[in-house]
Formats: C-alpha cells, structure tokens, sequence
C-alpha cells in the first residue's frame, strides 16, 4: 500500500493551487472545447477527467515513491496524454455537446477556469478534506454565476451529489445520461463494462444501457459477469492506494469480460483506461459509438 | 493462482445458489428484513438487553460471563477448561479472534477444530480466508495433498466425499472423547437465554451434546430481543450463504434436562452437564455508540459479500484480520482490532451494499474508517 497520507498531503496542496490534483497544463483540458460560450447559467462540466485521465497511469507508477520527489511539478511533463489521446477524450466530450445540444441544451464552459471536482480525496477517505474542498469548488460555481452544472463522467457526478453532505448549495446537478437521446443507429454486438458509481449509486444503470438498446446495439450478456450486483468494479479507483491490486482487479474483470465479446463498451474514462492494457480486444466509450 | 482458481470456483458455485434460494423461497427476504430491526432493537438499548441475556442464561441453570477483551474471555475459558482436557470447537470465528484454541493449546489441552474447513487450516497452520468457508482458499487438490501428509488415506487425486469420508472418522474419535466442546453462537435470545447455531455438517451438534461441558463464546451483537426473533438468524443466515435449507439448526438453553419424572423439570440429564455463555464485547460496545459504525454489528456473517467484492476475488486470502475478510471483514478488522488498512483498500463496487441481507452500505462504513484512519491523531496520518 502506498503512503497515502502523503499522498493526500499532495493531493491538497495541488487543489489548493490548481484547482487540479496535480500540475496539468490547463490547455490540455480545455482546448477540445472551441466554440462554447464561456461561462453562463448551465455549464458542461468534464473536471479534466477524459482528458488527464490517460496520463494518470504514469503518474499512478510514481506514487509509491512520491516522498523522494520535491513536490509534483517534475512529474508534470510526464503526466500529459499523448496526442491521439487527447484527440480521442475531445472527440468524445465535443459528441456529448453534440448530443446535448440535439436535445435542446447548449451549455456553458468554464473553459481553464474549470476546477477538478475532488472526487479523488473523496474516494480515498480523505473526508474533511474534499468537504473543504467541495466549499471552494461551490464559491467558485457562484462566483462565475453558475446554476446547474451537467456532468460527463460517473466519479465527478458522485462526487458532486456529495457536496451537500458538506457544504450547502443550490447548485443543480445533472448527468449528461439523463438529457440526451442516442445520435447514430449502430449495428452490431458488444458486451458492456458498467460503472460501479452510475449502477450501483447513481440509478442510471437503466439510463445507458436504454440508450445503447435504443440505437441498435444488442449488448451480450452474462448474469455472472454484466448483472447488476455481479458485475465488478475495473480496479481504477484503487490505483492510488495500490497499483499492482488494482491491476490484478482489472486483469480478472477483462478477462470475465472477453468471454462475451472482442468489444466492449464503457461509460468512464477510468474504467477505459484501467481496462485497456488488460482487454484483448477492442474498448470504446457509448459517447464515441452512439453520438 | 491457487487463490484465483479456488475463488472462481467458490464465486460461480455460491452466487447463482443463493439467487436460486431466494426466488424459491421469497419469505427468506421478509425474515431478513424483520431480524435487521430486531437487531437494531437490541443495538439501540444493549446494556438492558447483555443483562436481561445473563439473567435467562443463569434462570436454566447455566453460567453467564460478560467479557471486555481477549485477556478476560481466555481467563475465563481457561479456568472452565482447566489443562489436559481434549476440546472440540465447532467453527466460532469469535474464539478465533480471541485466540481461544491456542490459549488453551498453551494450558496443555488436545483442541481440535471440527467443522472441515477449520480442521483442514488448523492442520495447514493457515488463517481463515472466508467468514463461512474457512478453508476456500484451498483447492480439492490442496486438500489431498494435506490430509495425504496430516492423516492419510487419501491424496491429490482423491474424490471430495473420500476426503471427507477419511476426516469424519478422525473426528469421530475426538468427538466421543472430548471433554469440552466450544461453539460460537449465531444468535442469542434475550428473554430465554438461548444459543441458536446453524450448521450443515453435525460437527456442532455432536459439539454441543457429546462433551459434559459447553462453552459458547459470542459477540453481545448477535442477542436477539426473544427466541422468535433468534429462530429467525438461522433460516436468513444459511439462505444468504445459498445453503437453505440448512442441514442442522441446534438450538441450546443451558445444561440438558428432563421433565420425565411427574414433569418436574432437572439437570442435567443425556447432554453436558454444565452450560457456559461468554458474551464478548472486544470493541463492539464502542463501536455500537457511533452511528455509523453499529451498522456493522448488524452483519449475520453470512459471508455473500464476498463473493461479490472484487477486492475480495483479487487478493481475498490476504485481505483483512483474521478471521475477518471481505468487505465485511474490512469493517470488522477496524472494530475489533481498531485496523484502518483493510478499509483502505475499499474500491466501492457497491456490490456489497446490494446484495447485503441486513442492508449494510458497507462501502459508506469503509469510507468512514478510511477516513478515520486517515486522521487518527487529527491531521493526515497513516
């Protein structure tokens, strides 16, 4: 197991003067979005989850020896995606706004001043924490005149419905899953990788997986492996904890997986890139396939 | 990749049994929810019902203990045993976490674990790697190999029911001459001071009856306001576990007796002679006075979390303090042995919380500890 009260030492201190878990370059958050309005009262929210999250592996394989390093800024240059990354995570963001604005909705950005939500404090046990955390991100919301914030991804809209627990607000809090409707008839097979926070937290299980149904994907299923409280968790959560458990996780989950079929969707950046070195076959996010 | 084969095997045989339970006998779910508020009913008032417990122990005749820690419960076992006697235990995860076989192993007494799984650890020198299963880190061909060396007549390649066949009548022998037997309890009712133990292979049974003396040691979490709700622990338990209808519901209020003679009812007569309860607090009282922690101390050890923690499937033989493992092992280690670090490692699949019988969000309890263990002396420690 990692120091992970050092880790949470570092973890504040790079919110506290980022906005970000670690030293990230913000353009490499914001720069997917080109013609957004910035700002406004309903505002898409990615906290730079699809688009750090394919670098945080090599961050992730620093963490044991995390007390040998001055701080995070020498791992900064490491921890940027490739380009073909990055060009994947703002395809995906781009088809969400996209499907958004289809059905109606054409929200805001905060585009470099978008905070990280904290989701990773609150995952980790850092309690107080991501609640004094959770009160800065909220100021800052009202602040820009923020009203209702649409979430991309199932750990930052978890974290989001926490805030209450710590701080009042009367921020509105959405999934992008409850406002659209799939874009694009797809035909063909794949099996399905859902997101332990949207099934077994959030209710939105039904959400996806109709839209999936709705645009003409049959999902190959297997109680033991895709039920609803049969299906495991990717590991990715417990990277910062352990590395090498929440590979041997994600090792028996693609395994499971590959069973049903060579493609497998997903619903979560992290889940994507924690299954990707394990599935032998092919991994695509719903809003690369269906939008 | 013995522990990956050997919990494929337990997962895919376990989980669609316990689905299959509980779609053909769909009361089971009303029994658990009705045995989470008469546990809670308990929790929320437990010094009157530990009192009201030792009372009814001792109205039949029994003796009645209340232990803080592991020191007073081996005291008090240790004088009761006393040394050179040969001991039976019947499966008590609460002996285990008090230590109880090797104290009384210390005092110069024979002590043999008789329920399979726990006989097979203790003759491998291994901790337990199930709350139920003890022994499910092992594969058929483990086991062979074990019993070849320990006490033969069967190998690597025998069948199950031969190795079976070679440990029953080991066992047998000790049974008959035991002079104590030790069980745990799976619920213990308030108002008649009875044990309620749920089985399958009759080594509590003979456990509980053979020997003049029984001890059963039991967590103050497992009292059930009357014997109506205590009846109810066995059915859920075993139904959650996916072995319903169990083989063997024993049921025990102090020595045995007889009302044979003009209905006059004396002790002992065919069974023990004496009747011990040891109930254990060992954490459980402090963690009951947290609201958030009492929600462990509803868990009826029915060990289904387990199979469906990834966690668990990944490095479950090595995950938490003996005997506590999975998810709920993770919150047990905290309250019993005040460990943080099994939490940690909590990935929140929620799978636990969902298929839970007493509804335990035991994710949100994991986070709790996290947290606390995060912030032991107030600041960020570990």
């Amino acid at each position: 197991m990692n120091n992970l009260s050092e880790i949470g030492k570092i973890l504040v201190d790079n919110l506290n003067r980022y906005y970000m878990p670690f030293p990230v370059d913000k353009k490499v958050c914001s720069e997917w979005a080109k013609d957004l309005p910035k700002g406004g009262n309903t505002i898409i929210y990615t906290s730079c989850m699809y688009q750090i999250e394919p670098a945080v592996g090599m961050f992730l394989k620093f963490l044991p020896s995390i007390s040998s390093f001055k701080g995070l800024m020498p791992l900064a240059r490491l921890v940027k995606p490739s380009r073909s990354q990055l060009d994947r995570a703002y395809k995906i963001l781009n088809n969400i706004v996209k499907a958004l604005e289809k059905s109606g909705i054409k929200p805001g950005y905060l585009y470099e001043e978008e905070p990280y939500s904290g989701a990773i404090l609150l995952e980790m046990g850092f309690l107080k924490e991501f609640g004094e955390y959770a009160k800065k991100v909220v100021s800052l919301f009202k602040e820009k005149g923020v009203r209702k914030i649409i979430t991309v991804d199932p750990h930052t809209h978890n974290a989001l419905t926490r805030y209450q627990e710590f701080v009042k607000h009367d921020l509105e809090i959405a999934n992008y899953l409850e406002l659209v409707n799939y874009t694009k008839k797809v035909e063909g097979e794949f099996t399905i990788h859902d997101s332990c926070l949207y099934s077994r937290f959030l209710g939105l299980r039904e959400k996806y997986r109709g839209l999936i149904e709705k645009s003409g994907i049959k999902l190959v299923e297997d109680e033991m492996i895709t039920g609803k409280y049969t299906s495991s968790c990717c590991g990715g959560p417990l990277g910062p904890v352990d590395l090498k458990v929440s590979e041997k996780i994600a090792e028996n989950r693609a395994k499971d997986l590959e069973k049903l079929s060579k493609k497998l969707l997903v619903v979560c950046p992290i889940c994507y890139v924690t299954l990707l070195p394990h599935f032998k076959g092919e991994i695509m996010d719903i809003a690369e396939v269906i939008f | 990749m013995s522990w990956d084969i050997a919990v494929y095997r337990a997962i895919n045989n376990a989980v669609p049994k316990v689905y299959k339970v509980l779609r053909e006998h769909p009361y089971i779910e009303e029994l658990a929810k009705r045995l989470r508020e008469a546990k809670l009913e308990v929790l929320n008032n437990l010094e009157k019902y530990v009192e009201e417990t030792l009372q009814s122990v001792k109205n039949n005749g029994g003796n009645a203990y209340y232990v803080h820690d592991e020191k007073e419960a081996q005291e008090i076992v240790g004088k009761i045993v006393g040394k050179g006697k040969i001991v039976v235990m019947g499966k008590s995860m609460v002996a285990y976490e008090l230590g109880i076989r090797k104290y009384l192993e210390s005092l110069g007494n024979e002590v043999w674990e008789t329920d399979l799984g726990e006989f097979l650890i203790q003759q491998a020198n291994e901790p337990p790697s199930h709350i139920i299963a003890p022994a499910i880190h092992m594969t058929k061909e483990s086991v062979g190999k074990l019993l070849k060396e320990k006490i033969g007549g069967v190998d690597e390649n025998s069948k199950v029911e031969d190795m079976v066949a070679v440990v029953r009548k080991f066992l047998r022998d000790k049974f008959v001459k035991a002079d104590v037997g030790i069980t745990g309890a799976n619920a213990i009712a308030a108002d008649t001071g009875s044990v309620l133990l749920v089985e399958n292979e009759g080594n509590i049974r003979f456990t509980t009856v053979a020997p003049q003396i029984h001890i059963a040691i039991a967590g103050v979490e497992k009292i059930l306001p009357t014997l109506a709700d205590a009846m109810i622990e066995p059915l859920v338990q075993s139904a959650y576990a996916g072995l319903y209808p169990p083989t063997y519901v024993n049921l025990t209020s102090g020595p045995s007796s007889t009302a044979d003679i003009e209905h006059n009812r004396v002790r002992p007569a065919h069974g023990p002679k004496e009747f011990h309860l040891i109930l254990v607090d060992n954490g459980r009282v402090k963690a009951n006075k947290d609201n958030i922690l009492r929600e462990a101390l509803l868990c009826i050890r029915c060990g289904r979390c387990h199979f469906h923690c990834p966690i668990y499937r990944a490095i479950g033989n090595i995950w938490g303090d003996p005997p506590y493992s999975g998810p709920m092992g993770a919150m047990w280690s905290y309250i019993v042995k005040g460990d943080t670090k099994p939490a940690m490692y909590c990935v929140h699949s929620g799978n636990c919380k969902e298929v839970c019988p007493m509804r335990i969000n035991i994710p949100r309890v994991l986070e709790y500890i996290k947290n606390l263990g995060l912030h032991s002396k107030g600041k960020l420690e570990l």
